[in-house]
């Protein structure tokens, strides 16, 4: 079973369309336009990507929400006191935009063809007294102090991320909307509540929020701080860009030379070797890749190894395939985001290779949740390092674990990564004099660098086991019969 | 506190207390992180130094290879704030 949130890939035709949108973009659009088509684009790409979800209007409610969510994020981030930003009329005129737009997406279902591209909204009296009710459950909020705010925006992120990851919770969360829309509220289960790209926007959002309570985060108008969050590329599945970095990108756009031979080649390209290794390598290797089904079918240790490493490679080839595409159009859109592989199956540690595996939630987690916490242990002054060290990588991965999903399995790949890690450092703070000597001796050097590539992947690869399999018995029996046990 | 005071404190607590090897001969330009003498946790560790010592605050998403790597880089965030 392939259940990670970047499972939620877009398919080969969404692909197309990107692409045909993309070059319609680089000949039509006059520059200073290029960020409000990215923006408008981007929404109306959200609410048609949405998969139909078995709750009626849920769909649209759940593209509806990520809007209200990423708009009151950007209010409760906006710069207050003496740096504060005001509202300008772009600012108004993107509120106007957005209601309407989403006003607008209730009238498609009395149309048969864009019933089927807007995913089935709701009346529209149903929508204006939603909005309604939400607008007021705002003001509420916007009246408490920025500081307070800001809290409360993140744990209400945080409360959602885990209402829609643990199965218990979405299964309650479910019945409650089915009895809303009139349905069945027995027949709940977690797999009614499909919010396409929540993890990643999550991801954004609490970046937005931490970097202005620590005063890094740049002012961003809310054209921005939308087209930031939304860009439609890496909705789905990532890279998480930093807004900072996203926004040099966008305020160059009206600039941009998009036509340029070059820039369209390295896009092209990059969108055809994504292409190459997500549908040809990574979907030819799922065949034998391990799952649930063929772990029962396997004959003997020979061939669970064979579809371990299959896993492995489909794996990497799909993600990072995926990410080539999300890379290759955005740099056709004006927008370089961020690298998020980097041979990460050929490095010599357990640490180099989360320096180089979906690089942007690594790098996400080391900042708002290794270093905090790294930081906070060391100046209680009541652990040793060593310890320290043991409690940030376990608390790091198992959050890294549970991003993926709240269940047993990705509890206990977290964990595996987190020991992994640890014992990594306390292995190389006391090694690393050694290890400094052998530039002397190549030959022993390039030895012990091969002993370190091979054992990091065969521990990152065994690590997958917890992550392939849906439960925890599955695992372990898994693990015995590779080790030439029984099941 | 001057460049030169900040620059041999931070040398002094990366050799002594990170790389553990007073006699490394640690150049100012030198990867320091990219190379493998120090890992994530000691960024950490020259966070609270930072802290502690200069009354500096670096921010998390600042502890970064990039923005770290070496002792000059470390030197100029650190006085970039300390005003």
């Amino acid at each position: 079973m392939f259940t990670l949130p970047d499972d939620q890939f877009m398919g080969l035709t969404e692909i197309t369309i990107l692409l045909i949108a993309a070059f319609a973009y680089i000949l039509i659009v006059p520059g200073r336009w290029r960020g409000w088509v990215l923006l408008v684009g981007s929404i109306v790409g959200m609410y048609w990507l949405f998969p139909v979800q078995n709750i009626r209007w849920l769909e649209y409610g759940l593209a509806t929400a990520t809007l209200v969510i990423t708009i009151v994020s950007w209010f409760i981030t906006r710069p207050t006191g003496k740096r504060a930003r005001k509202f300008t009329n772009e600012d108004r005129l993107v509120v106007v935009i957005v209601v309407l737009m989403v006003l607008a997406f209730t009238f498609a279902r009395e149309v048969d063809f864009l019933d089927s591209l807007i995913s089935r909204p709701p009346p529209l009296p149903s929508v204006a007294m939603a909005l309604l009710v939400v607008g007021m459950l705002l003001v509420l909020m916007l009246r408490l102090p920025p500081r307070l705010q800001m809290t409360f925006g993140l744990l209400a992120i945080i409360g959602v991320f885990i209402v829609i990851r643990l199965p218990f919770l979405t299964t309650a969360a479910a019945a409650f909307l089915r009895q809303n829309a009139g349905q069945d509220a027995s027949l709940a289960a977690p797999i009614d509540i499909g919010w396409l790209g929540f993890s990643y926007v999550a991801f954004r959002l609490i970046h937005t929020i931490r970097d202005r309570q620590s005063g890094l985060l740049p002012a961003l108008s809310l054209r921005e701080y939308l087209t930031y969050v939304l860009f439609l590329p890496a909705y789905v599945s990532g890279p998480i860009d930093r807004a900072e970095r996203f926004l040099e990108d966008d305020r160059a756009l009206a600039d941009t030379r998009l036509q340029d031979p070059h820039r369209i080649t390295v896009g092209l390209s990059r969108i055809g070797v994504g292409l190459f290794k997500k549908f040809i390598i990574a979907d030819s290797l799922a065949v034998i890749s391990l799952s649930a089904t063929l772990v029962d079918q396997a004959g003997g240790a020979g061939s669970l190894w064979l579809m371990l490493y299959a896993y492995a490679f489909r794996l990497y080839f799909d993600f990072s395939g995926y990410t080539d595409i999300a890379i290759g159009l955005g740099v056709l859109f004006g927008i370089e985001l961020p690298e998020n592989f980097n041979r990460p199956y050929l490095k010599q540690s357990i640490a180099a290779f989360w320096q180089s595996w979906h690089m942007t939630l690594s790098n996400w987690a080391k900042s708002y949740v290794y270093s905090p916490l790294s930081r906070s242990l060391i100046k209680q002054r009541k652990l040793s390092n060593g310890q320290i060290v043991m409690v940030a990588n376990l608390a790091t991965m198992v959050v890294i674990g549970l991003w993926h999903g709240m269940t047993l399995p990705f509890l206990a790949w977290g964990l595996w990564h987190g020991a992994g890690l640890t014992v990594h450092k306390l292995w190389s703070d006391r090694t690393r004099k050694w290890y400094r000597g052998l530039r002397d001796t190549p030959n022993k050097q390039l030895a012990w660098e091969i002993t370190g590539v091979l054992l990091t992947f065969h521990f990152v690869l065994l690590g997958w086991v917890w992550f392939a399999l849906p439960d925890l018995q599955s695992a372990l029996s898994t693990f015995s019969r590779l080790l030439g046990g029984g099941a | 506190m001057d460049e030169s005071t900040v620059r041999q404190q931070l040398r002094d607590f990366i050799l002594e207390d990170l790389i553990r090897d007073p006699d490394y001969d640690l150049e100012d330009d030198e990867g320091i992180v990219s190379s493998g003498l120090i890992d994530s946790f000691s960024l950490a560790q020259i966070g609270v130094f930072a802290e502690e010592t200069f009354g500096v605050y670096i921010p998390d998403p600042d502890l970064t290879v990039a923005k770290m790597d070496t002792l000059d880089l470390m030197v100029a965030r650190i006085l970039r704030d300390k005003k």
